[in-house]
């Protein structure tokens, strides 16, 4: 029996405007996990998204309206919650990541070691290689924040590709996050739960753009790390209340 | 500037911020709007300190805008109005998203007549 079987595992991967690739992913996906059951949160697409998707056997969920990536994971996380997944799988919607390597990382997530475990481009070689010098300083930036806030370093805070335990889906609907990125990490680092690194490669991508504008490229590394600086507010305040 | 008007400045900023950063916190105020009050505040208060900063900026203000002191209690008071009036808006724009995840989580479209997924959501969920 498949490690997918004996833990009911819910492939999610949450698409804007992906008309483009998600089909492709969503076949690869049924083929190299066919016993996981797959969802995709489709974020107010104006495109065909919704459409190309007949016939794919997955299952659409659909927000009326653009709600952002974070919140798309967020809706992800509550559908697994509440119909009593044990763990969740996030994928990137634009083909970057391979449905074939998600079976290791399921391998070890089933170690019992992490509560949470990211499928990272940088933990091998530790360098951000064939990345964009700002991209690059901003990766840099969080993950040593993350290292700073948590006292463990972790190396690709931006990945998509995520498996979730069923004990971290409650703490993630229960604060806001921005994308699910350093924000969140070190939110859950600091309420206890584990997080680990797992090597993966990841494709060029092949259509559409990336969901960060310039206007972003300034705002998001603040919003970014006035949310981690709360985060860490925030989990003590909780263990505090929980205690 | 006197000191005692830099020691008022310095406390409204403070107070500013630390009222800005709690709304986050609870979820009151979008970290997109906050983030602007918070950076800007932390500005503000940068150039109240450090007196070269202060001197260059007072200078600046005095020859291209003479405005009276007074003006500046309508700036703090527009600044927390404008903290309130965004409160309102997050306030709102949470309850819309809260309802857009749940009208999408109660109502999956499984493709290709494939059984929807078991256990779905009953209970309800609070705006």
């Amino acid at each position: 029996m498949s490690t997918a079987t004996r833990h009911r595992t819910l492939v999610a991967i949450p698409a804007y405007n992906e008309a483009a690739t998600i089909r492709a992913v969503v076949e690869r996906v049924r083929a190299h996990l066919p016993d996981c059951d797959l969802l995709v949160v489709n974020d107010g697409s104006l495109d065909a998204t919704g459409r190309v998707l007949r016939g794919t056997g997955a299952t659409v969920i659909a927000h009326l309206c653009n709600l952002g990536y974070g919140r798309a994971i967020q809706t992800a996380v509550l559908y697994a919650e509440r119909a009593g997944y044990d763990r969740l799988v996030t994928l990137d919607a634009d083909g970057q990541h391979d449905p074939a390597q998600v079976g290791a990382l399921l391998a070890e997530f089933d170690s019992g070691r992490w509560d949470l475990l990211i499928g990272s481009r940088y933990v091998v070689g530790r360098r951000y290689t064939g990345v964009p010098l700002g991209r690059r300083m901003g990766m840099r930036l969080f993950s040593s924040m993350v290292g700073l806030m948590t006292g463990h370093r972790i190396y690709d805070t931006t990945s998509g590709l995520k498996v979730i335990g069923r004990q971290t889906f409650t703490p993630l609907t229960k604060w806001q996050f921005i994308d699910f990125h350093a924000e969140a990490l070190v939110y859950l680092m600091r309420l206890g739960y584990r997080i680990g690194e797992y090597p993966i490669t990841v494709a060029d991508r092949l259509h559409g753009t990336t969901m960060y504008s310039a206007l972003s490229h300034v705002k998001y590394p603040l919003k970014t790390a006035l949310m981690v600086v709360l985060g860490v507010v925030e989990a003590n305040l909780a263990r505090r209340r929980a205690s | 500037m006197t000191a005692a008007g830099i020691v008022t400045g310095a406390l409204i900023g403070c107070a500013l911020l630390v009222w800005v950063i709690d709304l986050i916190r609870r979820d009151r105020l979008y970290a997109g709007y906050g983030v602007i009050f918070v950076f800007g505040t932390m500005a503000a208060l940068t150039v109240l300190i450090v007196p070269p900063l202060r001197r260059a900026v007072v200078s600046a203000t005095v020859a291209l805008l003479p405005v009276p002191s007074l003006s500046l209690v309508a700036l703090v008071i527009l600044t927390f109005l404008m903290v309130y009036v965004f409160v309102q808006i997050s306030v709102l724009s949470n309850r819309v998203m809260r309802l857009t995840q749940e009208l999408a989580i109660r109502s999956p479209q499984p493709q290709d007549g494939i059984e929807p997924v078991s256990g779905q959501p009953t209970e309800r969920f609070s705006c």
